[in-house]
């Protein structure tokens, strides 16, 4: 069953149809993270402001979100901006921008108020204005302490767009089933998979570490 | 007659059912030195926090320089930079150099020129005795260093009326002197200053007037050796056999 030398063939055999797929999910974790941050820091914002109704707002999103299947929301963004004339692509990208963004909120609410409130209020009583103060003084060192969490968080984003196959996107883990039906060699393929996904976490990892070290200079 | 600065009239504080301040009337002069004292609890700190709106009062009146400032339809931000403040626990900027930590605010909110601001900031600097310790981080300086810092940094914003808050009272004992000397100093240059502390020798030294605070209100005021040498009221009496 786990003959290398067979693995190491089709690896080789397959590998431009799975660059093409490893491009498109890069560009599908790349685009969700970047969109699925700023979702995630605006309802941070929200949840921190002491207003209710924005409060309410960002726990209505995160309960959803947290309180339902990932690969129920694709298929809602799927077939809901479909009729819209949304691509595939940016349906999945959409969805799980939202999924992350949910995580990513309560990331950044905890590294925010985990920032001594002493910080808040020297800048208040130098007449910072709190939306300053919170960009130029709280959220840099709240940044810095949520890189652990996540660069995790990343990673999970990461490996979630493989549900994007269900779909019809064709990025790694699609690629993988298709070629393996095709071929009847589906553990191959899963295997092949499989690597494609623990060498993309390893080096995610290493620039995540690599960020850390830069941002810890000077404390 | 020397200009009002801080006027106070009946203020109330409240935190939930806690009474914390009842009716303070208070009033500091240009170029005053005023000493707040008293227990822990007894409303001091509620009293400095009030005057520059980190708490905002439930009743009574702040005047600042000779305005009326209400919260709700005053800009806070431009009455903070007349009145700066001195923490206990110093709360310097954590991920900024100290000559960053001195130019913040003047960059930020006055939009000083930056090369300006740095000047200003290392002449600020010097003045506490720290200019070889512009490129350091908080980290590494000592709770002395921090607390000259944090009081470079209030000046920084050009304040007429600086507020301290207990400025010593996390410091070892030893480095308490290098701040109480900066206050000092700055004391004699005119600034006027309302100072939380438990330094009583500061009180003695430098106070033009000694407020004595107990359970949320004035109890009895008057210059350090009126209060010190002769209180009236007994609770004062009390107090300062218990820490003298």
């Amino acid at each position: 069953m786990f003959d290398i030398a067979h693995i190491l063939d089709v690896l080789i055999e397959s590998y431009p149809l799975f660059m093409k797929g490893l491009w498109i999910t890069l560009k599908l974790t790349v685009v969700s993270i970047l969109i699925g941050t700023g979702i995630g820091l605006v309802f941070a914002l929200f949840k921190i402001s002491g207003i209710k109704i924005l409060n309410w707002i960002a726990n209505i999103y995160i309960a959803l979100i947290r309180g339902t299947p990932l690969i129920v929301q694709i298929f809602i963004f799927y077939f809901g901006l479909a009729e819209l004339g949304i691509s595939a692509f940016w349906s999945a990208a959409f969805g799980l921008a939202m999924h992350n963004g949910a995580y990513i909120a309560e990331i950044f609410r905890g590294s925010i108020q985990s920032v001594d409130k002493g910080q808040m209020e020297a800048g208040r009583s130098l007449g910072m204005p709190y939306g300053l103060t919170m960009r130029r003084i709280i959220l840099p060192q709240a940044f810095k302490r949520a890189l652990p969490p996540l660069g995790n968080q990343f990673i999970i984003g990461l490996k979630d767009s493989s549900l994007a196959s269900f779909i019809a996107l064709s990025e790694l883990f699609s690629i993988a089933t298709t070629q393996g039906s095709r071929t009847f060699d589906e553990m191959t393929y899963l295997i092949i998979v499989g690597l494609y996904y623990l060498i993309l976490v390893l080096l995610f990892t290493l620039l995540v570490n690599m960020l850390e070290k830069k941002l810890s200079a000077g404390e | 007659m020397k200009r009002e600065m801080i006027r106070i009239e009946n203020l109330k504080k409240s935190f939930g059912d806690l009474e914390v301040l009842k009716e303070v009337n208070l009033n500091v002069n240009e170029s005053d030195v005023v000493v707040l004292i008293g227990a822990s609890g007894s409303g001091k700190s509620t009293l400095l926090r009030c005057i520059n709106f980190l708490e905002i009062k439930n009743g009574g009146k702040i005047v600042i320089e000779g305005e009326e400032v209400d919260p709700k339809s005053h800009n806070l931000n431009e009455v903070r930079q007349k009145v700066g403040m001195v923490f206990q626990h110093f709360n310097l900027f954590a991920h900024k150099t100290v000559l960053e930590n001195v130019m913040e605010a003047p960059v930020m909110v006055k939009n000083e020129d930056k090369k300006e601001a740095e000047k200003d900031a290392r002449i600020l600097l010097d003045k506490v005795g720290l200019s070889d310790k512009a490129d350091v981080y908080p980290a590494k300086l000592s709770g002395g260093q921090k607390q000259r810092v944090a009081i470079a940094r209030a000046l920084a914003m050009k304040p007429d009326i600086m507020l301290f808050d207990e400025p010593t009272s996390a410091l070892d004992p030893e480095l308490v002197g290098e701040v109480l000397a900066t206050m000092k100093e700055l004391a004699q240059e005119g600034m006027t200053m309302v100072v939380v502390t438990h330094e009583m020798g500061f009180a003695k030294e430098v106070a033009d007037e000694v407020v004595y605070m107990h359970d949320g209100q004035i109890w009895e005021r008057g210059t350090p050796s009126e209060l010190f040498n002769n209180p009236k009221e007994d609770r004062t009496k009390d107090f300062l056999s218990s820490i003298l």
